[in-house]
């Protein structure tokens, strides 16, 4: 992932650089409206440097999903289906968001800690324990 | 005889130690508390009829809690299909970015509530399922959880919900609170666009619709927009996303009278300004497109190099 974003970034750097130089020197499409999303995003500061960063994190997420075991003929539609600040989180930290699962893995202490938490009704892992 | 006192005095202290211990590392619990408004305009108990129930098997409790909201929303869709549109194998779990996406890939919208239990007891009432996720366990070992909140009882202090292998849980809102606050109390409801949450924010409403419609389009976001200007009618935003729905669907007339409202809301917003004269130049009304573009131009920010060039594609009579 590191070297994909390593070998991605100048080649993107460079796309994008050029595309706002023959922009300049041509004249800009403009019968085109400007859309909902891309003036929502340039409201934020570094606009530029934060559409890099989307289509890296969607190029990101996509490889981290196929090695998480995720079906090759979903990944697409599920990364299109992000939007670009989830796609950001998702590339930034998918290992340390909350998978919500329903099931914990524990040792013989951790489960005489939760049992007694359940108890006290600060958490809620045993059924018998309400 | 020292040492026999001894003894029962260091268990005595151990003990103690140990459950020091136990509440930093919890927190303490306590009863979550309603704002003075919420428990007066609430009504005392609500549920929400129709939830269909889905039991979670293994590790699925994000595609059953998706099921359960989604055929609440009359999306017709089987816990089977979401399985591999949500599901991480390698985390054996899902995550919240790829639940609220799974919401907008089958026509409905995503709110992340505000984190209160005001918010989750109001779009309870409202009559909208709303999806949690609870961590069961401790903060060292998390267990995720996945879970529909659809009914409360305030004089009981009790709430229900569609969780795991059980239909209709009961839980205090004490225990409830205390699993629900470690996930930074997030929860989020799937609506038809047209709906909105009781008391959502305007940014988070824009951002969530506007985030729907780059994955379904404009022409099923339109009902959302109307509905977003009808809640927030002072928002200039809102009124420049109604007119670019309202032109991506053809309707020119309505999106330059949206692009209107919106400058007429905020007069220094270029970019709809842009969007005016682009539309007014395309209905043939070049001395207002001129008028409009000019102002656009005037405007300092990120869209006065389009404006420019729009201006002069205009005067060369382009």
């Amino acid at each position: 992932m590191k070297t994909l974003r390593r070998f991605l970034s100048p080649l993107l750097i460079l796309a994008l650089v050029l595309g706002s130089v023959s922009v300049s020197a041509a004249p800009l499409p403009t019968s085109e409206l400007i859309s909902t999303q891309a003036a929502l995003s340039a409201e934020r500061a570094d606009a530029d440097r934060e559409r890099i960063n989307e289509i890296l994190s969607r190029a990101e997420v996509q490889e981290q999903l196929i090695a998480q075991g995720v079906d090759l003929a979903e990944v697409d539609a599920r990364v299109a289906a992000l939007s670009d600040e989830e796609a950001r989180q998702m590339a930034e930290q998918l290992e340390q968001l909350p998978a919500g699962a329903g099931v914990v893995g524990a040792l013989l202490v951790v489960f005489i800690v939760l049992l007694v938490t359940d108890i006290l009704g600060l958490t809620n892992v045993f059924p018998f324990t309400r | 005889m020292q040492g026999r006192i001894d003894r029962p005095l260091r268990n005595a202290r151990l003990a103690g130690v140990l459950l020091l211990g136990l509440l930093l590392l919890t927190g303490c619990a306590t009863t979550p508390r309603l704002a003075e408004s919420t428990s007066q305009t609430l009504p005392r108990q609500a549920w929400v009829e129709d939830v269909p129930f889905h039991a979670q098997r293994e590790y699925q409790c994000g595609p059953a809690a998706l099921a359960m909201t989604l055929n609440h929303a009359g999306v017709d869709v089987p816990m089977e299909t979401l399985i591999p549109q949500v599901f991480i194998p390698g985390r054996e779990g899902s995550v919240q970015p790829e639940m609220l996406a799974t919401v907008r890939r089958h026509g409905r919208i995503p709110f992340v509530l505000n984190d209160s239990f005001d918010a989750l007891l109001t779009e309870i009432a409202t009559g909208h399922p709303v999806v949690v996720l609870q961590n069961l366990s401790l903060p060292a070992w998390p267990m995720w959880h996945y879970a529909v909140a659809i009914g409360y009882d305030l004089d009981a202090r009790e709430l229900m919900l569609h969780s795991g292998e059980e239909a209709k849980r009961i839980e205090s809102f004490r225990r409830f609170d205390a699993t629900w606050a470690r996930s930074d109390r997030w929860a989020f409801v799937a609506l038809r666009p047209g709906e909105l949450p009781s008391g959502i924010g305007e940014q988070r409403a824009l951002q969530a619709i506007a985030a729907f419609e780059q994955v379904q389009g404009a022409e099923a976001t339109l009902p959302a927009w109307v509905a977003f200007v009808e809640r927030f009618p002072h928002s200039g935003m809102g009124y420049f996303a109604l007119g670019n729905a309202r032109h991506a669907t053809g309707d020119l007339e309505g999106a330059s009278e949206a692009f209107r409202s919106a400058v007429a809301q905020r007069d220094d917003l270029g970019v709809a300004w842009l969007n005016l004269g682009l539309t007014l130049q395309a209905q043939g009304n070049i001395g207002e497109a001129r008028q409009a573009l000019e102002r656009a131009v005037a405007l300092p920010g990120h869209w006065q190099a389009h404006a420019t060039a729009a201006l002069e594609r205009l005067s060369s009579g382009d």
